[in-house]
């Protein structure tokens, strides 16, 4: 724990670049542990100088919310402090109701835990955090205090004090010394994230590409996309310039997307040009692209510069319209006309699109922030049923533990059941339930087998606190290490609470070897019994249940754009589908069968979901359009909709001429050119729409 | 000022509210000064934001006792 590490670090790189790799992984990993322990002592020797009841709850609380990066600290105390506060309201509102009637006092706080444990899986940063501790407050406010209601009061005051200043000190702690900024990581990443899209589409503008190269590609823009907005969440925390800048950030991601699928549509426009026997479209098209590449090709210092991009995109916006004339004269044929036209719509926008993208990236550079811009927001697509299978987990763990208890008197139900619904609540939103149970038991145990050492052996006699710290520091600082290790999930954490919690630091200390046996064994089986309502009612999070109806709800995504109401629809429908696409990208074997049909399917919704977007918001601008027209075009989004919904030949058939229909009912106006790609994209044939094609003549089917 | 509030029958201690009064403040400043770009002049800008939340805080305490 000195600086030495990374003094020897220096001449060690040249000649062993793993011996320089390992002492700066284990520089940072000592930096942790250091941190953590300054923060539980500290934590301790407040709660004690300040007479709380209990500094164990002071320090558990420090050892839960303890993380290398600031911003994940600072971010998980807000939401702890938000769910403390409710947690012991309504445990004090619980108790005033029932302070008589144990059953139905136990009933309504299994109720309440079980909910709260299901509000958890629903959201995935740390605002699922704020529900478990809600739930789990409450009951470390009531469960002691259940024998006398009256004390009830104090009780909670006591608790949230002790888990106010946990969180204080940690907080402090973390940001103010040796702080490892999430915000670097951020920053970095958004700057990746510019780089590989911008590079991407330099090199594509060569035109063809093929089809899978697009999905790995959008695969990797959807988990950037997810990321951003994650790290974002928990960064405005650590750092008051990047909270300014929220909103663009915000704004930044989601231009990026509606980029990112403009890019996409065109690309699979010139692709099945090319395939489908319009090559002379198709090159004209690729001959527009030029301007878009010689844009983005300026000398190579400035290739990531999103101002001089900027500027060199604004230029191209105006050159454009100039081009498409030039390249259409040649072209005399309707249909072909008609291709082109849709092509070179679609690469106006999304020039404009990337403009508009790199403007904003070049602003959030800047040192200050001017003005305002457009709040939009990520929104996230839920599992309800996975978040109700979670609540009638938690419900009936808790409330078979709360039988027993009844039943048996066991004087250490309490214990039992605190440790149940901790793990029940932290575990529920966990991918793999079951091994993160046993990887806590283990350490948990482990921890408490420290902790009897520790208080039976080495801490008797001791006098004062720097007494303490030696007798408890060799053995406290195990947990925060092997958490650092990305091997052993769960076992450090579960190490720390098993120490600090057996550890049971009182004002003053008491020694009590069968209260602690007692105490050991109702905390391990609260444990195990937790981990045993996983195996009964196994989560759902990646099951195959659950991934059929988050693909299902992935099409439905296309329903969405065809009826929502327009009112910041883009911006959802965008956000909608990245983050169901990455949930069950997530789950899915990279290269199966399952995950290439997903990402098929996830560019189809993508494509046709936009467009008709953009073909609602034309319908929805100009009042002029005659109602058949209208009424045809709707016709045509329904048909689409339904296909969506529950794909099959029949349907297809349908939209198809739905869509045909209302092309011809357009005729001239603008307002075709979105048909024409939505019926493109229909009759995609690398698309999962594929099956249903009737093969219309024989050279185009394996042409690509 | 006494030094305790009540609220609805429970005895707070008047540190409280400014405490939390004090704690809107810092995010209004926090606000302003991320707008403007300020922190990137100090060294350590959470120590900083802490120091100034302290001076905040003290100030108002003991402007609560006299």
């Amino acid at each position: 724990m000195s600086v030495v590490p990374a003094i020897e670090s220096v001449p060690a790189s040249s000649r062993w670049p793993w011996l320089a790799e390992f002492l700066a992984g284990e520089w940072r990993a000592w930096i942790f542990v250091g941190k953590s322990l300054l923060a539980i002592y500290l934590a301790a020797w407040l709660a004690m100088w300040l007479q709380l009841e209990q500094p164990s709850t002071t320090m558990i609380t420090v050892s839960i919310v303890m993380h290398p990066h600031s911003g994940m600290v600072l971010a998980k105390s807000f939401y702890r402090a938000i769910g403390t506060l409710a947690g012991s309201l309504f445990g004090l509102a619980l108790m005033s109701l029932f302070p008589q009637q144990r059953e139905l006092f136990l009933l309504s706080l299994s109720l309440w835990v079980g909910l709260c444990a299901g509000g958890a899986t629903l959201y995935r940063n740390f605002m699922s955090y704020g529900f478990v501790l809600a739930g789990y407050t409450a009951a470390i406010v009531t469960l002691p205090a259940i024998n006398n209601p009256l004390d009830v009061f104090d009780s909670a005051v006591m608790r949230v004090s002790e888990v106010l200043l946990g969180i204080l000190v940690a907080a402090v702690v973390s940001d103010l010394v040796w702080p490892e900024r999430l915000r670097l990581l951020l920053r970095q990443n958004a700057q990746a994230q510019f780089n590989v899209f911008i590079d991407f589409v330099r090199e594509s503008t060569a035109g063809n590409m093929p089809r899978e190269q697009m999905e790995h590609a959008n695969l990797a823009l959807a988990r950037a996309a997810v990321r951003l907005e994650d790290m974002r969440a928990s960064v405005i925390f650590e750092d008051p310039e990047v909270h300014a800048r929220s909103t663009r950030m915000r704004l930044l991601n989601q231009r990026y997307m509606a980029a990112a699928t403009s890019f996409q549509s065109l690309h699979h426009l010139i692709n099945r040009l090319q395939r489908g026997g319009s090559p002379s479209v198709a090159d004209a098209l690729i001959a527009l692209y030029r301007p878009l590449g010689d844009a983005l090709s300026p000398a190579l210092a400035q290739q990531h510069q999103s101002v001089v991009l900027a500027a060199r995109l604004d230029e191209c916006v105006v050159q454009l319209p100039a081009q498409v004339a030039a390249l259409r004269a040649p072209l005399s044929e309707p249909l072909a006309q008609l291709e082109f036209d849709t092509g070179a719509a679609l690469l106006q926008r999304f020039v404009m699109e990337l403009r508009d993208f790199a403007t904003l990236e070049g602003s959030l550079r800047e040192a200050q922030v001017r003005g305002s811009v457009e709040k939009v927001h990520f929104k996230r697509s839920n599992d309800i049923p996975g978040a109700l299978v979670s609540v009638l987990r938690t419900f009936l763990t808790m409330g078979a533990l709360s039988a027993f208890w009844l039943a048996s008197g066991w004087p250490f139900g309490a214990g039992a059941m605190l440790l149940a619904t901790v793990f029940s609540g932290l575990l529920a939103a966990s991918p793999n339930p079951l091994s993160a149970t046993t990887h806590t038991l283990l350490g948990y145990v482990a921890g408490m087998l420290g902790a009897f050492l520790v208080v039976y052996v080495l801490l008797p006699g001791s006098n004062d606190f720097a007494w303490l710290i030696g007798a408890s520091a060799g053995f406290m600082l195990i947990g925060p290490y092997l958490s650092t290790r990305d091997t052993l999930p769960g076992v450090g954490p579960g190490y720390t609470l098993g120490f600090v919690n057996i550890l049971a630091l009182k004002n003053p200390m008491v020694y009590d070897p069968a209260h602690f046996l007692n105490d050991g064994v109702a905390q391990v089986a609260g444990l195990a019994l937790a981990g045993t309502a996983f195996i009964l009612l196994p989560s759902v999070i990646g099951s195959s249940w659950q991934r059929t109806r988050q693909f299902r709800r992935l099409r439905e995504q296309a329903v969405l754009a065809a009826t929502a109401p327009l009112e910041g629809l883009a911006w959802r429908f965008e956000s909608l589908v990245r983050d169901l696409f990455q949930q069950v990208v997530t789950y899915t074997r990279p290269g199966s069968d399952e995950s290439r049909s997903m990402l098929a399917w996830a560019l189809a919704v993508l494509e046709s979901g936009r467009t008709m977007i953009e073909l609602r918001q034309q319908l929805a601008a100009d009042s002029k359009i005659a109602p058949a027209v209208r009424d045809t075009a709707t016709a045509a989004m329904h048909a689409i909709a339904r296909l969506y919904q529950a794909p099959d030949a029949a349907r297809w058939r349908k939209a198809d001429a739905a869509v045909h229909a209302a092309i011809a009912t357009a005729a001239e106006q603008p307002l075709r050119l979105p048909l024409y790609q939505l019926r493109s994209a229909l009759r995609d044939d690398e698309s999962p729409f594929a099956t249903y094609i009737p093969p219309p003549s024989p050279e185009s089917v394996h042409a690509a | 000022m006494p030094h305790e509030i009540a609220i609805y029958g429970v005895l707070v201690p008047s540190l409280l509210p400014v405490f939390i009064l004090c704690l809107l403040l810092m995010v209004l400043l926090d606000m302003l000064v991320g707008r403007l770009g300020l922190y990137r002049q100090v060294w350590h800008p959470s120590l900083f934001r802490l120091a100034l939340f302290v001076c905040l805080f003290g100030v108002a305490g003991l402007l609560l006792i006299h």
